[in-house]
């Protein structure tokens, strides 16, 4: 199978000198959804940013879709790449619901029209399409962030990133989540604590700590091995059980 | 708890005939009604009353109730507190017409404060309408629709939305402050809130940076545009305004 996503020997270093990025290299296939894990301050969000080319470190070690990361190429990589931020907040800023929705696809030069089509379809794949004239800052939590990922969707990404979708969500906000993903059909990296989210979600999953990938394993063995899931301060929830993954 | 109040706190359109006239229209409207007003003579009665009588069916055709404007007008008071000293203090040509208790009333002093009195009133009238019968992201897309510049659309439309986020954040430091014995007794206990403003000012700040972030991952090229709605013109409001303007040009020649 073709590599979808290409990252080669990417590293990179705040203004300050904090390096946060280690020679990071792996590559994930079409329609392939994998989960990226690890403690608080690992370099998830630098990696994420990085993956739309908002750090500016533009020198083509990242490939998606055979495009390179190159100035010239950016508008496209942010078309194809479609990246939900952690706080809704910062995501939703426009007066109603549905110009926020059309903000993406009004920049990559959609019509007026298909914007607003593509907006509501976005909308309508996550539930919220009643929700259309709605002022965001009115709205509850959960809604925001279902709506946060309509805005990104509304552009047909190709390529779908999470900086930790799941936090702050009631149980059912949740669910409803974890379905909308499951039901998408394109590839997704999804950048979360929530072990049992990224089980569901992603066969595969990449351990970053410490500004380097740790691990690239299959979700299950990752969370069955106690050892690693120490070392990298991770663990599964109180009272989740591992007898369903199949070979405890 | 932490809900915001305030949202939309001076737009009460929902019962206004105004309600769905183009938004551009009323800010036109206003912009000229108010600055007819504003250059009008008032020592013409002819003006005075003809004025007055375009403000007042504009309040009526509006719907505001009359209790609701009357508050709002009492944004009126300090000027008309200010206009009230006048006649004693503009002594423009040593104009004396009355003499009371031996304090001077000045002519031009009284010119002035009726000058005050009925062009304030009147401005203010025309916007306590305008802001009752229009939300802030009407006027928002009417001033889009004015061809306003567009960095202008987006400071006003960035300032609409997180003044709420802005204030719920403010409230939870608040109450957090409260829950850690907090109390706010007098100017030396101001202190904390200082401190707190300004960490409030940092998440300000970064977290405009990381909006900034989430608009360029979706392309942002520097353009912000509402979305096309759809609004009605009021024929009404159209010859009101005309008229306002006919009745300053028609003072001024004859």
């Amino acid at each position: 199978m073709s590599k979808y996503l290409k990252i080669n020997n990417l590293s990179y270093s705040y203004p300050d000198g904090h390096e946060a990025l280690k020679d990071i290299s792996f590559s994930i296939q079409k329609r392939e959804s994998i989960a990226i894990l690890g403690p608080n301050g690992a370099g998830k969000t630098t990696l994420i940013l990085h993956l739309n080319g908002i750090l500016g470190n533009l020198s083509g070690k990242i490939e998606v879709d055979g495009l390179k990361y190159t100035t010239e190429n950016i508008a496209k990589i942010r078309e194809t790449v479609g990246v939900v931020f952690q706080d809704p907040d910062d995501q939703l800023f426009m007066p109603t619901v549905i110009e926020d929705v059309m903000f993406g696809p009004k920049n990559f030069g959609y019509s007026n029209e298909d914007a607003e089509k593509n907006a509501i379809e976005a909308l309508r794949m996550v539930g919220m399409d009643d929700f259309q004239d709605r002022a965001p800052h009115h709205l509850s939590f959960g809604q925001k962030r279902k709506i946060a990922i309509a805005t990104v969707l509304a552009s047909k990404p190709k390529l779908l990133v999470l900086d930790e979708p799941a936090s702050n969500l009631d149980p059912a906000s949740r669910r409803d989540l974890i379905e909308i993903l499951k039901n998408l059909n394109i590839s997704i990296i999804l950048v979360t604590h929530d072990l049992p989210m990224a089980l569901e979600i992603c066969e595969r999953s990449l351990i970053l700590n410490e500004g380097e990938i740790k691990e690239d394993s299959q979700t299950k063995i990752i969370l069955q091995n106690e050892k690693i899931m120490k070392e990298n301060r991770l663990e599964l929830p109180f009272g989740f059980a591992l007898h369903h993954l199949g070979d405890e | 708890m932490y809900s915001t109040t305030h949202s939309h706190h001076l737009s009460l359109h929902e019962e206004s005939k105004l309600k769905d006239i183009k938004p551009e229209h009323k800010i036109l409207s206003t912009f000229f009604i108010v600055i007819s007003i504003a250059f009008s003579n008032v020592e013409s009665l002819f003006q005075i009353l003809l004025h007055s009588l375009i403000v007042f069916s504009i309040i009526f055709i509006s719907r505001i109730p009359i209790k609701t404007y009357l508050k709002r007008l009492t944004i009126d008071i300090p000027f008309i507190i200010f206009a009230l000293f006048l006649p004693f203090l503009s002594s423009g040509n040593n104009d004396i017409i009355y003499t009371f208790m031996g304090i001077d009333v000045f002519k031009t002093g009284l010119l002035d404060m009726f000058a005050i009195l009925f062009k304030a009133t009147l401005g203010l009238s025309m916007g306590i309408v305008l802001t009752a019968v229009t939300t802030n992201i009407e006027l928002i897309y009417g001033l889009q629709k004015l061809k306003l510049p567009q960095i202008i659309i987006a400071i006003m439309s960035f300032a609409i939305r997180y003044i709420d986020v802005f204030i719920d954040e403010f409230k939870r430091v608040k109450v957090s402050m409260r829950s850690r014995g907090y109390e706010e007794k007098g100017i030396k206990t101001l202190l904390p809130i200082a401190y707190a403003s300004g960490a409030m000012l940092i998440r300000g700040y970064e977290r405009g940076e990381r909006v900034y972030l989430s608009m360029i991952s979706r392309g942002f090229n520097g353009s912000i545009e509402l979305k096309e709605r759809e609004y009605n013109s009021s024929i009404v409001l159209i010859f009101l305004t005309i008229g306002s303007i006919i009745v300053l040009i028609l003072d001024m020649y004859l």
